[in-house]
């Protein structure tokens, strides 16, 4: 019967084909910004390290002033980042797999001056644990071991586009590197690496490309470079004065550990929970205990990182759309009600109230879906377009996911658009129109 | 087959009632071929539509087949017309933009029989009204006789027991209205109930029985069999 009505429904399309046009361009028009406002939305929401976020996890803990917390309007929110010596004092735990800090900076690099002149790049400075931990894809190489974080080893990890300026995107694995005023041996080259959230570090561009430089973290002593990400503090010092800076109660890196499994991140949180303690007996952390240890979709809920206007673009678009559909009641309801006549027939035929309400149902969903299609159409466009906006730093594309929730969204459009009409024209007395007929 | 006994038919508007049907009493018996004649609004079509379960009537009751259809649902109606009832228009009401074939089938789509089941029962049909050479012609490509022809396909193709004709005739020519008496005579000598409305005493004569209304009441309704009850229509 389905397919019956379908058949009826692509004949009442051709029947009027300037105004089945109209239709099907209103949906597919409304469908097609709402699917790129969602597809963003959802792109935006997609878990970036889907096989290791549930061991991933990120640290915080309440170093902030006692007399007046982190957030005002939220008294359960706490720093996000921690101090460096929280850091340093944390990553003396053996419980987790992995661990380790990290912050970002700008380096100067320095090519032979045959490939090109010196650039400033984006930089992260962190231990070995960093690249076991989120697994960034080696196109040479790999991280550093342990010792070159214990010994401080000038070695260093690069980006794509840094190996091909200064190494024409040969294995430069080996090959030496001067970097501000230092030379590095490359470990490792990355392959182009985009989590999408950065989820490692979302407090300074949660959007932006990964780094292109990455260097064994107590470096940043030696090249005199601070983080280039936001840093808080709540408490008066020099700030010129490096030992008072890593001294201070100021937070500016980025702590993840490694656990993976539900005893290791029990052990580790109550050991987080005694440490937070001992630094109570010191004097600080005076602030209620309040210790999180999230994993990474946790993390990013937390942070909120779908940005506000994604969301709110996104239920504009879904609002335009709903106008599409509510458009196209009235001249569905015309269209219907004209076939009045035919429609007694059928109910005369003996056609059910609600065989007619499916057919006419049926030839909305099938408007809907056909527009549904155009939609799918307009909005590979529109991510294009986008994408194109942000000079293609972002890559939004369609995915499976997406086509379905288009198909479900015309679906929803067509709903919308056809209950009424469909209800109207089911419900009218065939005896009339027969007579009229 | 059918009978009513007082069945009322109002139609009100703000404050005015019109009786359609004023306190109907008929009955139809199984394999009769009964007239129904009147002047114009005394309730005929009204009387067809309450009979063929497309209007409502406000009192009496109506029992056809035996069964009570006075309170109904929707879908319980819908499948009593579609499998017991063909219905025969003056104006043949075929679907514009469906071949023959397609209009033939449109009962049969929702009685839920399967496509080879549907095949064989339109092709027999229209055999039966010497159409099934035209199973592609759309109705726009035929003659008003052999649109009526297709309407009696439709009607007769789910083999219903009961056939309500509403002028059936009115639009042909009286070459063609003969040749569509003569199929309506035949449906009928097959077993098939018929309920013919007409204005024309001459196409009256074909039925076996005359019912005449005047105001939505029976006036006469003739019980002695086939034509010496014309001779009442002709003195009319």
């Amino acid at each position: 019967m389905l397919f019956y009505q379908i058949r009826l429904a692509f004949k009442s399309i051709r029947r009027n084909p300037v105004l089945s046009m109209l239709m099907i361009g209103g949906i597919g028009i409304g469908i097609g910004v709402a699917t790129v406002f969602v597809t963003a939305h959802y792109l935006f929401s997609l878990n970036p390290i889907p096989e290791k976020s549930d061991v991933l996890h990120h640290v915080q803990m309440d170093n902030w002033d006692p007399n007046r917390g982190w957030d005002d309007n939220d008294p359960e929110d706490i720093p996000d980042q921690v101090t460096y010596r929280d850091m340093v004092n944390l990553m003396k735990s053996d419980i987790p797999t992995y661990q380790g800090g990290s912050f970002k900076t700008f380096l100067y690099v320095y090519p032979d001056p045959e490939m090109g002149r010196p650039f400033k790049k984006i930089t992260r400075m962190c231990f070995s644990g960093f690249f076991k931990m989120f697994e960034p894809p080696f196109q040479y190489g790999s991280g550093w071991d342990l010792s070159a974080d214990e010994n401080l080893e000038p070695v260093v990890v690069l980006g794509p586009e840094v190996n091909q300026k200064v190494f024409g995107g040969e294995n430069s694995v080996g090959r030496m590197i001067r970097i501000e005023d230092r030379d590095f041996k490359v470990v490792g080259v990355l392959d182009h690496w985009r989590p999408f959230p950065k989820y490692y570090d979302p407090h300074n561009g949660a959007f932006e490309t990964a780094e292109e430089v990455y260097m064994p973290f107590e470096f940043f002593r030696l090249l005199k470079v601070r983080s280039a990400g936001n840093t808080s503090n709540w408490q008066e010092f020099d700030w010129s004065d490096d030992d008072q800076y890593l001294a201070s109660e100021a937070i500016w890196i980025q702590f993840w550990v490694q656990l993976d499994s539900a005893p290791q991140k029990e052990a580790y949180f109550s050991y987080l929970n005694s440490y937070v303690e001992e630094q109570k007996k010191l004097g600080r952390m005076q602030r209620p205990t309040h210790n999180k240890l999230l994993s990474v979709m946790e993390w990013l809920d937390d942070r909120g990182a779908v940005p506000e206007e994604a969301t709110s673009l996104m239920a504009i678009s879904l609002l335009f759309l709903l106008v599409c559909a509510l458009n196209l009641i009235g001249i569905l309801l015309g269209k219907f009600l004209a076939r009045a006549p035919e429609v007694s027939v059928r109910r005369a035929m003996g056609a059910s109230r609600f065989s007619i309400f499916v057919e006419h149902l049926v030839e909305c969903e099938t408007i809907g879906v056909l527009g549904g299609l155009l939609g799918i159409a307009i909005s590979i466009g529109g991510l294009e377009a986008v994408n194109s906006l942000f000079d293609n730093e972002f890559s939004f594309s369609l995915d499976g996911n997406m086509l379905v929730v288009s198909i479900l969204l015309s679906l929803l459009a067509g709903l919308v658009a056809g209950m009424y009409p469909a209800w109207r024209i089911c419900t009218i007395p065939p005896a009339v129109y027969l007579r009229e007929r | 087959m059918l009978s009513m006994t007082a069945v009322k038919k109002i139609y009100r508007t703000n404050s005015i009632e019109t009786y359609a049907l004023s306190g109907i009493d008929i009955e139809v018996r199984e394999g009769e071929f009964v007239a129904i004649m009147g002047p114009s609004g005394c309730g005929k079509t009204t009387f067809l539509n309450v009979a063929g379960l497309l209007d409502t009537f406000d009192q009496g009751s109506y029992l056809l087949d035996g069964q009570d259809v006075s309170r109904l649902s929707d879908a319980s109606m819908s499948r009593i017309r579609n499998e017991k009832i063909g219905f025969i228009f003056q104006s043949f009401n075929l679907i514009p933009d469906l071949d023959v074939f397609d209009n033939v089938d449109v009962p049969l789509r929702y009685r839920g029989w399967n496509a080879k089941k549907r095949k064989e029962a339109i092709t027999e049909s229209l055999q039966r009204v010497g159409l099934s050479g035209r199973i592609k012609h759309l109705p726009s490509q035929l003659s008003g006789g052999q649109q009526q022809r297709v309407a009696f396909a439709r009607a007769l193709v789910g083999e219903p027991s009961l056939i309500l004709a509403d002028e059936p005739t009115g639009n042909l020519d009286s070459h063609m209205a003969e040749g569509i008496l003569d199929l309506l005579d035949e449906i009928n000598q097959d077993g098939a109930t018929v309920v013919m409305v007409t204005h024309d005493a001459t196409i009256a004569k074909r039925a076996h029985r005359l019912v005449r209304l005047l105001d939505g009441q029976v006036v006469e309704a003739d019980s002695v069999p086939h034509r010496s009850a014309f001779s009442l229509v002709e003195s009319l």
